[in-house]
């Protein structure tokens, strides 16, 4: 790309159009002195007006000539332009959402309402519905305004109360969120007015971190006994917090973050939702992807075969850690991933084949497994959710 | 064999749904050059003429001083307004030449970055997101959502929306049943639209076709429905008109066209609502929203664009790269992973008939044990979500149902 900036550098600096702007003024002074000229004395016009077709005549060649540079230029520009970034033709018919306008556009305004771009995601949902060849674009959209206009700017004015509607469900989950939270208002307290700035009573600081735990967390004893151990006994070290091994619970900056993100994803996963966009993922994974289809588009176009399997890519694509969701088992007998059709079968080995292939390895009798000596009998078999 | 976990970053291979990003604000440069150059070139032709005629006439004694300094005043007025031409021009130009130069650094930064985990990356690959959304919805006509998106986003230089704006008012108003608009477009682009024809016809002899036959037959379509709204009037004067019309602007496409050609004659005959099949066809209102996909698509290849949104490309390509058959499966995910994109609401449906990803090897926690409902997790995770849970040890809770075993009852897994 640098070297395409320095192309572009030139054409600005050599091929532009200000000089033959400047060309056409000499010409403009030349008409205006002329006519100057007549106007002083009209006899002279036919010797004025000869005079000049020469000097008219080479000034257009000249802005001709600043023309063609700047052509010249272009050209060049272009060529380097094909150079660093070689035409690529793109995989237009693997386009399999042209008839689903709808769904894109549901998944645009969820994307825009998770960015917080309320007033773009509401101007889209205007547009959306004034434009006639488009369904109606929202079936529904979980309440994302709730979460980032309510929740996120009051966790992250430092004002926090226990604001839970949802606190069954998530315990439920196995969600420590609402312990982090009554964590993080405990040190706080703690803290003292010089760090939250809240008024210097009894409730605040030591005495009033005291009182919060008393109140707060008892129910979650069970739970947490350690922890809240941990914060009791910081307690003897408030003086000297900075050097005690608490010092890292006590640590309140990182921790608004932390409580921050975690409010998101599990605000997100009670509603079905993916913590992170999954539009910025599957455009992303898309990018990563691309590379790899276009080589396979090349091949199946020269050697013009087909794929049969429309179910399944017919290549394997790379993604990083971060876009792997789900386990993946492939059969090691038919190399084939199980699905709901054809699940995973444990044999009481402990090791796992799909369905299919335990029952074309067994014929309905016993069976000895692939990678063990262990034998069975299909009905042995059990299907494991993974 | 690819490997199953990557982080590389190829910028050159990666840089493909950027493509047009530098294209457009070339061609655009090159149409404005065109622009330029024809205005020289008219006016060039123009004054010189002037200036020998009127030479001419004042050394013959024809003209008066009066005119002679009129010409010469109409000489400068188009003198002046060239070089009022020539600055707009040249206004554009470093406007383009400006956008070309964020561009270019935009796309540079990719070169960089160290990894796809890079945290510079993913900045990167929101702000491409951003722009393909952009490009979305101007394609689709949404100008107000990505006009504000954009400046939301800061990212003005690195979208098309003035060209999307202009292609939009003329399928706009084709949609509405008006020619002029795209008829003036034909024409302001006449020659560039010559030479896609012919760089087709080179395409056909070489014996693989790139791209449908789109170019010189908008401009016939055009005409075609032109003279279709005169036919259906059923007007005599109007039938006489469109007579002329299909002389005029359709005969000389017969060698392109014979089998329309054929229809134009033969609708003559058939009055809207008698007609046979392909006649009555020709009167259907739905030849106006095909005739705006036909100027949009012609647009669109001759500014290089492609011709669909760029978003669809990335998304067919990054929802099968992310589906797994656990996706649009009955056993709900586990609740303690952060749920897959797939799965999520928004993409859930859009992803349903696209394939899978191809996978070689299986991808699992390595300490698999099986609980007695028939579900698998890693040992690890299990033993963490028990101490979660508050359960004493020994036990297990399974991570979607809530049912608590023994961990003697779970039985160890052996992937291979």
């Amino acid at each position: 790309m640098d070297n395409l900036l320095i192309e572009l550098a030139k054409l600005r600096r050599d091929s532009n159009l200000t000089e033959s702007i400047q060309d056409v003024d000499k010409i403009l002074e030349q008409l205006e002195a002329a006519r100057e000229s007549i106007v002083q004395d009209p006899n002279s016009a036919s010797f004025t007006l000869a005079k000049l077709q020469n000097p008219l005549k080479h000034g257009f060649d000249k802005v001709n000539d600043d023309l063609k540079k700047v052509h010249k230029g272009q050209s060049a520009y272009g060529r380097a332009l094909d150079k660093n970034l070689p035409h690529k033709e793109l995989p237009f018919d693997i386009d399999g959402l042209a008839s689903r306008p709808t769904l894109i556009n549901r998944a645009i305004s969820m994307h825009l309402l998770r960015e917080g771009q309320f007033q773009v995601a509401s101007t889209f949902l205007d547009e959306a519905q004034e434009n006639p060849p488009q369904p109606s674009p929202m079936p529904s959209t979980p309440n994302f305004s709730e979460i980032d206009e309510t929740e996120l700017p009051s966790l992250k004015s430092r004002e926090l109360q226990d604001k839970f509607s949802n606190i069954h469900e998530l315990e439920k989950r196995g969600s420590n969120l609402e312990f982090e939270l009554s964590k993080l208002q405990f040190v706080w307290l703690f803290l003292g007015p010089s760090v939250n700035g809240l008024p210097n009573d009894m409730h605040n600081g030591l005495s009033g971190a005291l009182i919060y735990a008393q109140q707060h967390f008892q129910r979650f004893q069970a739970r947490f006994l350690k922890d809240i151990q941990q914060l009791a006994t910081a307690m003897a070290y408030s003086s000297n917090l900075q050097d005690s091994p608490y010092y890292r619970t006590f640590d309140i900056e990182t921790a608004w973050d932390d409580v921050s993100t975690s409010f998101t994803r599990e605000f997100c996963s009670l509603l079905g939702l993916s913590a992170e966009s999954p539009l910025y993922l599957a455009a992303t994974a898309g990018a990563i992807a691309l590379p790899t289809l276009l080589k396979l588009y090349a091949i199946v176009k020269e050697k013009r075969t087909e794929w049969t399997t429309r179910s399944e890519l017919p290549v394997e694509i790379a993604l990083p850690r971060s876009m792997i969701f789900h386990a993946i088992f492939v059969c090691p007998v038919s190399k084939e991933q199980t699905t709901d059709q054809n699940p995973p079968m444990m044999m009481p080995c402990g090791h796992v084949v799909a369905k299919e292939s335990l029952q074309r390895l067994s014929k309905g009798g016993k069976f000895k497994c692939p990678y063990c000596p262990g034998e069975s009998i299909p009905s042995q078999a059990r299907e494991i959710i993974l | 064999m690819a490997d199953h976990i990557t982080s590389k970053l190829n910028p050159d291979s990666h840089l493909i749904l950027d493509q047009p990003l530098l294209r457009l604000p070339f061609e655009l440069l090159r149409k404005n050059f065109k622009v330029a150059h024809l205005n020289v070139e008219k006016e060039s032709t123009a004054l010189k003429s002037t200036l020998r005629e009127t030479a001419n006439a004042s050394l013959n004694a024809n003209a008066s001083p009066d005119d002679v300094l009129k010409n010469v005043d109409s000489m400068i007025a188009r003198m002046r307004g060239l070089k009022r031409k020539l600055t707009s021009c040249s206004e554009e130009e470093n406007r383009l030449h400006q956008q070309s130069q964020s561009r270019i650094r935009h796309l540079g930064e990719l070169y960089g970055m160290q990894s796809l985990d890079d945290v510079k990356y993913e900045q990167w690959s929101r702000t491409r997101l951003d722009r393909l959304l952009v490009d979305y919805l101007l394609r689709y006509g949404y100008k107000e959502s990505a006009s504000e998106l954009a400046q939301e986003k800061g990212i003005g230089e690195l979208v098309d929306v003035e060209t999307f704006v202009q292609m939009s008012r003329v399928s706009e108003s084709l949609r509405r049943g008006r020619v002029t608009e795209a008829l003036a477009w034909c024409n302001e682009n006449k020659k560039d639209l010559r030479r896609m024809e012919v760089c087709f016809f080179c395409s056909i002899l070489r014996g693989y076709l790139l791209m449908d036959v789109f170019q010189s037959k908008l401009e016939f379509t055009l005409r075609f429905q032109q003279y279709i709204e005169m036919i259906r009037t059923q007007d005599e004067q109007k039938l006489l008109n469109a007579i002329t019309h299909a002389k005029k602007y359709l005969l000389p496409f017969k060698d392109s066209f014979p089998g329309e050609i054929q229809q134009v004659y033969g609708l003559l005959a058939f009055p809207p609502g008698v007609g046979p099949d392909p006649y009555a066809e020709l009167y259907s209102d739905s030849r106006w929203s095909d005739l705006s996909n036909l100027f949009m698509h012609t647009h669109n290849s001759l500014l290089s664009l492609p011709p669909v949104p760029l978003l669809h490309i990335a998304l067919s390509a990054g929802l099968s790269a992310l589906k797994t058959p656990s996706c649009h499966s009955l056993h709900p995910p586990s609740s303690t992973t952060s749920i897959c994109p797939i799965c999520s609401t928004e993409l859930n449906d859009l992803a349903r008939p696209l394939p899978y990803a191809h996978h070689t090897k299986s991808h699992v926690e390595s300490d698999l044990k099986l609980l007695p409902n028939g579900c698998a997790y890693g040992k690890r995770k299990l033993e963490e979500y028990a101490r979660k849970a508050g359960l004493d040890a020994g036990w297990y809770k399974d991570l979607r149902s809530g049912e608590v075993y023994r961990c003697e009852e779970a039985t160890t897994v052996y992937i291979s």
